[in-house]
């Protein structure tokens, strides 16, 4: 299975090969959703609930229809046949959340969609909107926000793994943190979108959307409007950036495809910012408290955590599970527990719903679970490192407490690695001085480090944080008469680079160069299905779905070139785009003729059979990769403003064989710039009373370049065991880690003063309140 | 309506606008010019930015006809004609200053008048010249060493 098995040579993979997409991109040639335009086109803008609970006691379309430019309205009638939707989450004793694209009867959050303005452009639109009035009459709190759900909490779930209550009882040390993992927003440069286009001749809805799972929003927008799946096409010209937030199929996406199918003219509807901030894709909001009970000598006997997640008004796509779930089940980490207990669930809140944001359950996990080692270790005594030695698993396989089965890593050489490269002892060294200096004001100084662990490219069998469901792709390679390849893949790439990856595997396998090689992904009608790109999962599977399928049609190729050379398939060689015989440099075909033989020779008709040279395969991983890696930072915070400052940060990461190293370092440097976001900068605020209060960029604070410090990396190469030639997924760990330095840094620096500080993000105000709270 | 004549990547335009037409709105909609981007249309994220007379403004910020009589250049404007990278392009692509791509557009306008001077510049520089562009996929250290690379002679 893991095997590479169609190279002879390693030309492209393993190299750090320019980007194929990147000149499009840096001409401005790069379509987007909100690029595309139709004729006929309509602009569709959206009529937003301003109240956070709320009864609809009336609203007037009509008024809209005087405005110039306005040529329909919808509202919730006019959408009452679309099927509500619910999350996609199949567990025993989940309460669903039904979800109505426009709702009729009453609002559940400010931003909530209740009709829909159609216009000849988005002013005249936006014109509509502001003509329909909206009578709303507040309704009480108290009121459940579903009615199947008294309580709100649609989901609740414990568990005990090994013996956790009696390792309580005798530890001699139980320590206890809890933390407020903060609302925050995924953000990307470009919002979401639809530019939906029906065909009143054949009947197809043709959608180009800003979607991370083309075919899996092509189903659910199929089910939702009532039409077969085939009458759906999806098609993705380019992403601007999704991270988890473009994963769920919004009622606004719905509502632009019902209003293309009833009016006969193509939809455009574009967020904008203030609509992206105020009811897009949020996420992480969290409640978690961990609980560690510990022997004399710092050994972890066993965890207890609770995990509550603040989903907003609806579950939706796969809700807030990805947090509290993934959260419950992350704890472990690279420690070695003896038993452990969680509780969690989620909670439904007068707030945008949450949608998953990389780093999924695991940012709050990890920052949780590191800033309580630290607590163990001030408690004993212990230097804050020797306690993770004393409890961090060994090098290799391993299972935790959960059961989950880890393949090989390098758990404790990376985390050893980035002590070295932070010089963490030459650091203590230096933080002791700054503290025995006594300077007036003081100088703080801290260190903090994250080792982690990610699993990724999760198949069917994963069992991603106890959420069931299947992960499989498939892709499709072809050779056509002029002998280009072609790859097709069910993923899409929004910025990994997966064209550029994708080209270098095949590349290798052809014995073509990688710009020889065109990839195709984004179009549900040009690619086979597959999952999509989430999870740290899409290198994975483009690499076991190209290698299986790309082995059917080198297969094929080399048996055409056998029949047309008379020479025997081991002596059989493909370089520079034909296949040659071994040390004969004049017995050469090149790939358009033997595409062209293999359809048209009649002796190689007659033994080949099917002349196809194209293949679609299948992989479904047996295990998910595990990649893993340490993030090490040191911060000085001014004890006056309470500013905190990187000095370094310090990236020791492995996700196996590198397909292209500087991707893989794109993905780890963009990682980080979140994770530091989420540890210091962002945060989503809502007042007492439901009103959001971030709406703008100027106000939901995303790093800026003089935001971030430089970042150190360094690789370590463990193959996997489970995905196709040692490749291990990755690009959310870097982001799940990064919190975690940054908080056990900060805790450290202010150490001597107190460190009452049990929420996100670490901001000036919050770290100076701490330290005037202690008496500095 | 407002009749206005505007040059765009050297080529006049005559164009009837209403008042409020945004200038990104008339770079995009009206002369197909996409590769400038909207990434907030409040002048918060730098996605939109363009030269105006050869200064980078926030095409989301202005109207139409504040652009009057004026000179515009866009994204479309850098490469050269036969699709070859400009310097800093080039750069940006050599040292993966770009993922998704949605902020580059903006970022290529912002940077380019600071390379016109000639005068290398050093990555501090750098980074305070594009902390008004945002971007959510880098971290910014690749642009940064792509813009400090192609300030070199």
């Amino acid at each position: 299975m893991s095997e590479w098995q169609t190279y002879a040579e390693r030309r492209w993979a393993g190299k750090r090969v320019q980007r194929l997409e990147d000149p499009a991109m840096l001409t401005g040639a790069t379509r987007y959703v909100t690029d595309i335009a139709l004729p006929r086109m309509l602009e569709l803008a959206f009529v937003r609930s301003h109240a956070p609970n709320a009864r609809i006691v009336s609203i007037d379309l009509e008024s809209p229809l005087a405005v110039e430019g306005v040529h329909a309205v919808l509202g919730p009638a006019d959408l009452a046949d679309v099927q509500p939707t619910v999350d996609i989450v199949h567990l025993d004793a989940a309460l669903k959340t039904p979800r109505f694209t426009l709702p009729g009867d009453r609002v559940r959050y400010v931003g909530e969609p209740v009709a829909a303005v159609l216009a000849r452009d988005r002013y005249a639109a936006e014109d509509g909107a502001d003509a329909v009035t909206v009578e709303l009459e507040p309704l009480d709190d108290a009121e459940p926000i579903h009615d199947d759900i008294p309580d709100g909490r649609y989901f609740h779930q414990m568990a005990t793994h090994g013996e956790v209550d009696a390792a309580f009882a005798r530890a001699a040390h139980t320590i206890r943190r809890r933390l407020h993992a903060q609302r925050v927003v995924t953000a990307p440069m470009e919002t979401c979108g639809i530019v939906a286009d029906y065909d009143a001749a054949t009947g197809e809805l043709t959608c180009y959307l800003s979607t991370q799972q083309p075919h899996l929003a092509r189903a659910a927008l199929a089910a939702a409007v009532g039409l077969p799946v085939s009458d759906v096409r999806i098609i993705c010209p380019a992403m601007g950036g999704g991270f988890g937030g473009k994963e769920v199929v919004l009622p606004e996406y719905l509502c632009a495809a019902v209003a293309a199918i009833r009016l006969h003219r193509p939809v455009r509807w574009v967020e904008d910012r203030s609509e992206a901030l105020t009811a897009g894709a949020h996420g992480k909001e969290t409640e978690a408290e961990l609980e560690a009970a510990l022997d004399a000598d710092g050994r972890i006997l066993a965890m207890r955590s609770r995990f509550l997640s603040d989903t907003g008004a609806y579950s939706s796509g796969i809700g807030a599970y990805v947090e509290f779930m993934v959260g419950a089940f992350t704890v472990p980490g690279l420690y070695d527990l003896g038993g452990y207990a969680y509780d969690t669930g989620g909670v439904v809140t007068h707030k945008a719903p949450i949608s998953p944001f990389r780093g999924v359950g695991m940012t709050t996990s990890q920052t949780l679970r590191e800033v309580l080692l630290d607590d163990a270790a001030r408690t004993l005594g212990v230097d804050r490192m020797e306690l993770r030695r004393r409890n961090m698993v060994a090098d290799g396989p391993w299972r935790t407490v959960l059961g989950e089965e880890y393949e090989p890593g390098s758990w404790r050489t990376a985390f050893e690695r980035a002590l070295e490269l932070i010089d963490y002892e030459g650091f203590l060294v230096h933080q002791a001085a700054a503290r025995e200096h006594k300077a007036r004001p003081p100088r703080l100084l801290g260190i903090g480090v994250s080792p982690f662990v990610e699993a990724a490219g999760i198949g069917s069998a994963g069992g991603a944080g106890g959420l069931p469901g299947g992960s499989h792709d498939n892709a499709t390679v072809a050779i056509d008469l002029s002998g280009h390849i072609t790859v097709a893949l069910p993923t899409f790439s929004h910025g990994q680079g997966h064209r550029t990856t994708a080209a270098q595997l095949v590349a290798d396998m052809f014995g073509v160069a990688p710009e020889d090689v065109r990839v195709i992904d984004g179009d549900t009608a040009r690619t086979p299905f597959g999952m999509g790109t989430f999870g740290s999962r899409s290198g994975v599977f483009i690499a076991g779905t190209v290698n299986a399928a790309g082995v059917r049609v080198r297969d094929k190729l080399l048996r055409v070139a056998e029949i047309l050379l008379e020479a025997a398939h081991e002596d059989l060689e493909l370089v520079d785009g034909a296949v040659g015989v071994r040390g004969v440099p004049d017995r050469r075909i090149r790939l358009a003729a033997l595409a062209g033989a293999a359809h048209f020779a009649p002796h190689v008709r007659a033994e080949l059979g099917d002349p196809t040279l194209t293949a679609t395969a299948f992989f479904d991983p047996p295990r998910p990769t595990h990649s893993n890696g340490t993030i090490a930072a040191t911060v000085e915070v001014d004890p006056d403003t309470g500013a905190v400052a990187i000095e370094r940060i310090v990236v020791v990461e492995d996700c196996g064989t590198m397909v292209n190293p500087m991707i893989v370092e794109g993905q780890i440097r963009g990682g980080v710039a979140q994770g530091i976001g989420l540890a210091l900068l962002e945060r989503y605020v809502y007042d007492e009373s439901g009103q959001p209060q971030t709406t703008t960029l100027a106000e939901y604070l995303v790093p800026r370049a003089t935001d971030l410090p430089p970042i150190e990396i360094e690789h370590i190469e463990t193959p996997s065991e489970n995905g196709t030639g040692g490749i291990k997924g990755m690009a959310e760990g870097p982001a799940s880690a990064t919190p975690a330095a940054l908080a056990c840094a900060v805790l450290d620096a202010i150490a001597p003063y107190g460190d009452e500080i049990d929420a996100l993000p670490l901001r000036p105000e919050t770290i100076a309140h701490a330290l005037a709270g202690a008496g500095r | 309506m407002t009749a206005i004549s505007v040059t765009v990547n050297g080529v006049a335009h005559e164009q009837d606008v209403p008042p409020r037409l945004l200038l990104a709105d008339l770079l995009r909609d009206r002369l197909g010019l996409t590769g400038t981007k909207i990434g907030c249309a409040m002048g918060a994220c730098g996605a939109c930015t363009v030269l105006l007379d050869g200064e980078p403004v926030r095409a989301c910020l202005m109207f139409a006809v504040q652009a009057d009589g004026r000179s515009v250049r866009t994204v479309e404007d850098l490469a050269a004609p036969d699709g070859g990278l400009d310097p800093l392009q080039a750069a940006l692509q050599a040292h993966h200053g770009l993922q998704c791509g949605y902020c580059t557009p903006g970022m290529l306008m912002a940077i380019t008048p600071l390379l016109d001077s000639g005068r290398p510049l050093d990555a501090e520089t750098v980074r305070e010249a594009i902390a008004g562009n945002l971007c959510r996929c880098t971290g910014y250290e690749t642009i940064v060493e792509a813009v400090v690379e192609a300030s070199r002679p």
